[in-house]
């Protein structure tokens, strides 16, 4: 029937959207847990593997690499919001100064495109440096052999692949649990004279590892001052949804003294509940955020968010200098967490930060 | 009142496309009132109404809205899966005419301008709205024509835009988000006046589109294409048209929805505004009592439709459901609510009123 049609259609539908949004979510998330490798397998197996490179082999180069010996192949993600526009940026930027080639693969958001990406760069006799910012966390083994077959050297950033670490140089990455630990103890430095502490947590993306991640290092460090999280709800990254939650939780009580909101938008959303429940954000309740996007510096310099935990997006510098030491053949740690700072609205030169900011 | 009186009023509210609507709206409101402590209390502050019945209604604003282009869609035999990227343009394009500054990824040096000036704006409010509203229309019309005039299937016909929409939106905000700091655009969403201003909007379109449907032949022509388009056409009705209307107007529809929706967070968020509501806006209709396969249809069912499917979602928040069950007992209770419409239980409600109806 015409009638039952229709609705299995939008059923399908249904769930093909739900799985786009599962695969979507925030910037900084981790590709989903990947059900399948990708089913590309690199036709020609190397033949004859004379000597087996692999971590810390370095380039022919070694030990007296410049960042003009490198040529960067980079294979990203894709553009999916402002704090992957300002990771790309970084690595654009960062190469001009630095004086070395990069090579700017764009994924589009698509695996079969980051794979052929990635084969290409093992194909190009000039690129010796690959950088992967990868859609999937399984599946890279034999490209990134390949890869050091073809005497080139693999960093991974942003986003944590399945492989084992003697594979490739180094993860460069932020540490969610970190950050959630940061929060918590902002929150308590905020709240050190206050007698009730109770949290409101809004939650990423129920299962991404930041918003797991985040969670957990917050609930690690809150015991160290007292803090309570008496509610904690998803608002998957998303401001409308940030504001509706906080809303119905207003109707229920005002007893708040701290909202942690996972992400910056899902914050900005609860800055706006409290506002029209007719308290004032940042004062009558602390807010605070991750990320550190333009928007939480607009908030902050409002003087209706606290505290900023950032999510570094710059993480070229990092990779970058990790490669050429990579490339001298140093062995360098299985994961080196991204430099990341807290910005808070009492900061005396916020306004200069700000401006200075590139996302 | 006598007796036969009240058994016709009964018979007739049970026979009403309101009743089931209404009955699961009220079912989710009792429940509600039960488990939540204080659900229904209303404060009055500064002389505006503030309470979780009037958070459902405002949130419900924006699905509501959808609903009414969506159920003349669906009572064509079409459907629009585009409205919530409709949405996300909708908002850009407005944010972008506010605030074109912010285009690039640094923040603006003026900045502070924007922040302590809330009246400060690129474009007038007049000419944001219209703009809006006009590229939403373009939308719309698009859809249309691809439906009426293309003949593709309207799933197909507006998956397109509903994929490429999310991608347009970033494209015009340069992948940015746009925060937006001028207070009357605000007011679309946030504004109150007793009730949320909102939700004014979303009444004031009703009964301009039931107008438009109900007191002209229109309505009876979207019918007519729903139930039998060569029918329609050989009795001399130009379905081409009939379909290119709806679309249209279920594109405006979208447009309104995304200024609601981006006014209630200042914020133009290509990448969520309007996430999946394509889904929520069908349910609303779905609930509302249309048929899928078109013909009747009713608007204000829709409407209320749209209101159990926020009253669902608020719920849940005041419960306290833990966040990764929520999806699974959001869909439960749908499922709860889609059973009344079965025809099982439809005819138990209509043996128990009628017994009672002869009681009385």
């Amino acid at each position: 029937m015409f009638n039952k049609n229709v609705m299995l259609r939008i059923f399908v539908l249904a769930v093909v959207l739900s799985l786009a949004l599962s695969a979507c979510g925030e910037a900084a998330v981790e590709a989903p847990v990947a059900t399948e490798a990708p089913v590309v397998v690199a036709t020609e197996a190397p033949a004859e593997e004379p000597v087996v490179r692999g971590k810390g082999s370095g380039l022919p180069c070694a030990p007296n690499c410049q960042y003009s010996d490198l040529v960067v192949g980079f294979l990203q993600t894709g553009s999916e919001g402002g704090w992957r526009a300002a990771n790309t940026a970084s690595f654009n930027e960062t190469a001009e100064q630095l004086g070395l080639t990069l090579k700017f693969y764009d994924s589009q958001n698509d695996l079969a495109k980051q794979v052929a990406g990635f084969q290409q760069f093992n194909e190009d006799p000039d690129v010796n440096v690959i950088v992967l910012s990868a859609l999937e966390t399984t599946g890279w083994e034999q490209l990134i052999k390949d890869a050091y077959a073809a005497g080139k050297i693999v960093v991974i950033q942003d986003r944590r692949i399945d492989a084992p670490a003697d594979l490739f140089e180094t993860f460069i990455g932020a540490d969610f649990v970190e950050e959630g630990r940061k929060a918590a103890r902002e929150i308590c430095e905020l709240l050190k004279d206050s007698d009730s502490k109770n949290v409101w947590e809004l939650v990423g993306n129920v299962g991404s590892s930041a918003a797991k991640d985040r969670g957990q290092g917050f609930r690690e460090a809150m015991g160290e001052c007292g803090l309570v999280v008496t509610k904690s709800q998803t608002a998957n990254w998303s401001i409308t949804e940030g504001k509706q939650v906080t809303e119905a939780w207003l109707k229920e009580t005002t007893d708040v003294q701290a909202i942690f909101g996972q992400n910056d938008e899902m914050a900005l959303g609860a800055i706006e509940a409290l506002k029209e429940a007719g308290l004032t954000p940042g004062v009558d309740v602390v807010v605070l955020s991750v990320d550190a996007t333009a928007g939480a510096f607009t908030a902050m310099l409002a003087g209706t968010l606290n505290v900023t935990v950032e999510c570094n997006p710059l993480l070229a510098p990092q990779v970058y200098e990790a490669a050429l030491m990579a490339a001298n053949g140093e062995v360098l740690p299985e994961w080196v967490p991204s430099q990341e700072g807290v910005f808070r609205s009492t900061d005396a030169n916020l306004q200069e930060i700000a401006d200075g900011r590139k996302y | 009142m006598n007796k036969s009186s009240v058994s016709l009023f009964i018979d007739k509210f049970t026979s009403s496309r309101l009743f089931y609507p209404l009955l699961a709206l009220a079912l989710i409101l009792v429940l509600d009132g039960i488990f939540i402590p204080d659900f229904f209390s209303i404060q009055v502050r500064n002389g505006d109404l503030y309470g979780r019945v009037i958070d459902i209604m405002r949130n419900a604003s924006t699905v509501m809205v959808l609903a009414l282009g969506m159920t003349l869609v669906i009572a064509t035999g079409g459907i629009d899966l585009s409205v919530g990227a409709v949405m996300a343009i909708a908002a850009s394009v407005a944010a972008i005419m506010m605030n074109p500054v912010i285009i690039g990824l640094e923040l603006p040096p003026d900045l502070m301008k924007f922040m302590n000036d809330p009246n400060f704006t690129y474009s007038p409010l007049w000419e944001v709205i219209l703009v809006t509203l006009l590229v939403a229309i373009i939308c719309g019309a698009w859809n249309g024509a691809l439906v009426a005039h293309m003949k593709i299937q309207p799933m197909v016909g507006t998956l397109i835009l509903m994929i490429a929409g999310r991608g347009i939106a970033q494209l015009i905000t340069n992948g940015v988000r746009i925060q937006i700091f001028y207070q009357p655009y605000a007011y679309i969403g946030q504004g109150w006046a007793v009730l949320p201003f909102s939700l004014y909007l979303a009444f004031i379109l009703f009964g301009l589109i039931w107008l438009l449907v109900r007191k002209t032949s229109i309505g009876m022509f979207i019918e007519s294409v729903g139930i039998n388009p060569k029918a329609s056409f050989y009795s001399g009705i130009n379905e081409k048209n009939i379909k290119m209307l709806v679309y249209i107007i279920c594109g405006l529809c979208a447009g309104i929805a995304g200024l609601i929706a981006s006014s209630n967070i200042k914020t133009s968020d290509a990448n969520n505004i309007g996430w999946a509501i394509e889904l929520d806006a069908i349910l609303a209709v779905v609930i509302g009592g249309t048929s899928m396969a078109g013909g009747r249809f009713s608007l204000l069912a829709s409407m209320i439709g749209a209101m159990v499917i926020q009253a669902i979602t608020t719920s849940m928040y005041a419960i306290g459901v833990p966040a990764f069950a929520l999806q699974a007992i959001k869909g439960f209770v749908v499922v709860l609510v889609i059973f009344l419409y079965a025809e099982p239980v439809r005819a138990f409600f209509q043996k128990l009123t009628l017994r009672k109806a002869v009681k009385a």
